[in-house]
């Protein structure tokens, strides 16, 4: 089965995983995802989560989960344990991404990141025609009461990359399902995927 | 409800004590709640703290107040004893029936006083291990505590790993710091410096060492609570009175809740235990039978574990069970962690805090259903 034709996001961040990795979520939410990923994929998993609700919700489900804040606590975890570190949708809400990326492949043998892409063409468009900041389904704050403090593009990522000499395995499409190797900045994605998703490591 | 029970222990070969002697036939007393289920999985072990005894659910003889974990131990509690088979021990150098200071020495017929050697956190846990084999338990579904609780909790996973399933450690530390050793020591000088302690041996005579128990409760007692828990609850109130008496007497509604904790304590309380135990604490440091490595006292470990901290504790503060957290993370272990946020201070884990009660009930539950 391929868990890529799944109606989630979840199938393709599956798909990077192989079976019985061990797994971090930093900003693992209520846990879902590696509920998922142990389900599917038979992972090993752990969570850091720094809203104690959704803590409670992952203690209840029998995920480890540390109450803990991306940008202060994997300081705590040595080089490499573990095989794979996932970072959704929380890059652009963090202090400072950029320690946040080195700290992820630190810990990890492979990081897999998304966020959401401010290059997309209708935020281009909303800023462009409407002269507001833009709002939509993966963007649901008003500028005021975002939680996000530093939105980037799929071009700004893949630079910070470079100036960390982290390497770029793989992309992922979220809209088309789609995963493929990394070939350097690529126009359509920059302009039409509404959230980056990479696969990236750092010897 | 539960009837206290009290077993004779090491009865072929003694314990040996890391501080050298032994004890042999000692007397352990504790209390059970629950029904062991025939596959004995689903035992849990609850060790209480410096003041605690194995009254964890039912009724205190003395105090006739609830047990002091009824809140968290019993039917369709967090931890509910229509599921579990939960034992608490009173430990070994402890007031309520186990053998310690105010026990017949059975070598000379006289209570030990302070002939009782001096005890340790890992002796402490060496003898409940002599217990859950006595009940014919194999592997502890649990174990959980507070406090000192929580450094027997630790011991157990760096002395018995094999022993635990999952541990639940609660507001404590690898060691104690400076500034817990300093307090323990008030408290025991003001034990001693009572004239009725009479070098310990005060157990025949009509005078008792009432009053330097009584301030070193006191102390304790402070160390519990947090500044703020001690402004909102007494602020600079005065007691039974509108103006100030310009006199000693307890003029502050803080004055007069510490002289009764400190008056109370003493009821149920041995002052020989309370030199004992604080000093069992102070040399607790679970990493000094490996070298002062906590990796290599942990390294054989596999317990799944939840670690909880309180944010207004700055007895055992967040960043102490943080560095307990660090170490079993950096071992790859399933650990989990959660502060509680509550202006109650150390006390906190004794006290109603709904969210304690729901972590403490989801790790427990979640990880019995995956056994």
């Amino acid at each position: 089965m391929s868990l890529i034709n799944e109606n989630k996001d979840f199938g393709v961040i599956a798909e990077l995983i192989p079976n019985n990795a061990s797994v971090i979520d930093v900003g693992c939410n209520d846990g879902s995802l590696l509920e998922y990923l142990r389900e599917y994929k038979n992972i090993d998993g752990r969570g850091m989560e720094i809203d104690q609700k959704k803590v409670q919700l992952c203690l209840a489900k029998g995920i480890s989960v540390i109450e803990g804040d991306a940008d202060t606590d994997l300081y705590d975890y040595p080089d490499k344990l573990f095989d794979y570190s996932i970072l959704t949708y929380t890059l652009q809400a963090t202090k400072s991404p950029k320690t946040v990326m080195q700290q992820l492949v630190r810990i990890s043998k492979k990081a897999i990141i998304s966020f959401p892409n401010f290059g997309h063409w209708k935020i281009g468009a909303s800023l462009l025609l409407n002269r507001k900041m833009p709002v939509s389904k993966k963007l649901s704050y008003s500028w005021h009461e975002t939680p996000n403090l530093h939105f980037c593009t799929i071009n700004d990522f893949i630079d910070l990359c470079e100036e960390l000499e982290i390497k770029i395995e793989k992309k992922g499409d979220l809209s088309n399902k789609k995963l493929s190797n990394f070939s350097g900045k690529n126009f359509l994605d920059s302009y039409f995927n509404e959230v980056g998703l990479f696969l990236v490591s750092k010897d | 409800m539960s009837e206290n029970k009290i077993v004779t222990l090491a009865e072929n070969e003694p314990l040996n004590l890391d501080g050298g002697g032994s004890l042999s036939k000692f007397k352990t007393a504790y209390t059970t709640y629950g029904k062991l289920n025939d596959k004995k999985n689903n035992s849990i072990l609850v060790c209480h703290a410096l003041t605690g005894d194995q009254y964890v659910a039912s009724d205190h003889p003395i105090t006739k107040k609830h047990g002091w974990w009824s809140m968290v131990v019993g039917p369709d509690k967090p931890i509910d004893t229509n599921k579990f088979f939960v034992i608490c021990p009173n430990v070994i150098g402890g007031c309520m029936g186990s053998t310690g200071p105010k026990e017949i020495n059975p070598e000379n017929g006289k209570e030990f006083a302070t002939d009782f050697p001096v005890i340790t956190i890992a002796d402490m846990v060496r003898a409940q291990k002599l217990l859950i084999d006595y009940l014919g338990i194999e592997k502890i579904f649990c174990v959980t505590g507070g406090s000192m609780g929580g450094m027997l909790v630790l011991e157990w996973l760096s002395k018995f790993p094999e022993m635990v399933h999952s541990a639940v450690p609660i507001a404590t530390a690898t060691n104690h710091s400076a500034q817990n050793i300093a307090l323990n020591e008030l408290a025991r000088q003001s034990i001693m410096a009572d004239p009725n302690w009479q070098s310990g041996n005060y157990y025949h005579s009509d005078k008792k060492p009432m009053k330097g128990l009584s301030v070193a409760r006191m102390a304790a007692h402070i160390s519990y609570l947090s500044k703020e828990a001690l402004q909102s609850k007494f602020g600079r109130n005065l007691q039974d009175k509108n103006s100030l008496d310009y006199s000693f007497d307890a003029d502050f509604q803080i004055e007069s809740y510490l002289r009764h904790q400190g008056f109370t304590f003493v009821d149920r309380f041995d002052a020989n235990s309370y030199l004992y135990i604080t000093r069992a604490m102070d040399y607790f440091d679970v990493s000094s039978a490996n070298n002062g490595s906590l990796i290599e006292a942990f390294k054989k470990t596999q317990s799944k574990i939840l670690c909880v901290s309180f944010t207004s504790d700055w007895l055992y503060p967040t960043s102490e069970n943080k560095k307990i957290v660090k170490v079993f993370n950096s071992l790859g272990l399933n650990v989990s962690f959660i502060e509680i946020e509550t202006e109650n201070g150390h006390d906190s884990f004794l006290l109603d805090e709904p969210k304690f009660f729901e972590a403490i009930k989801g790790f427990i539950n979640s990880t019995f259903e995956n056994l």
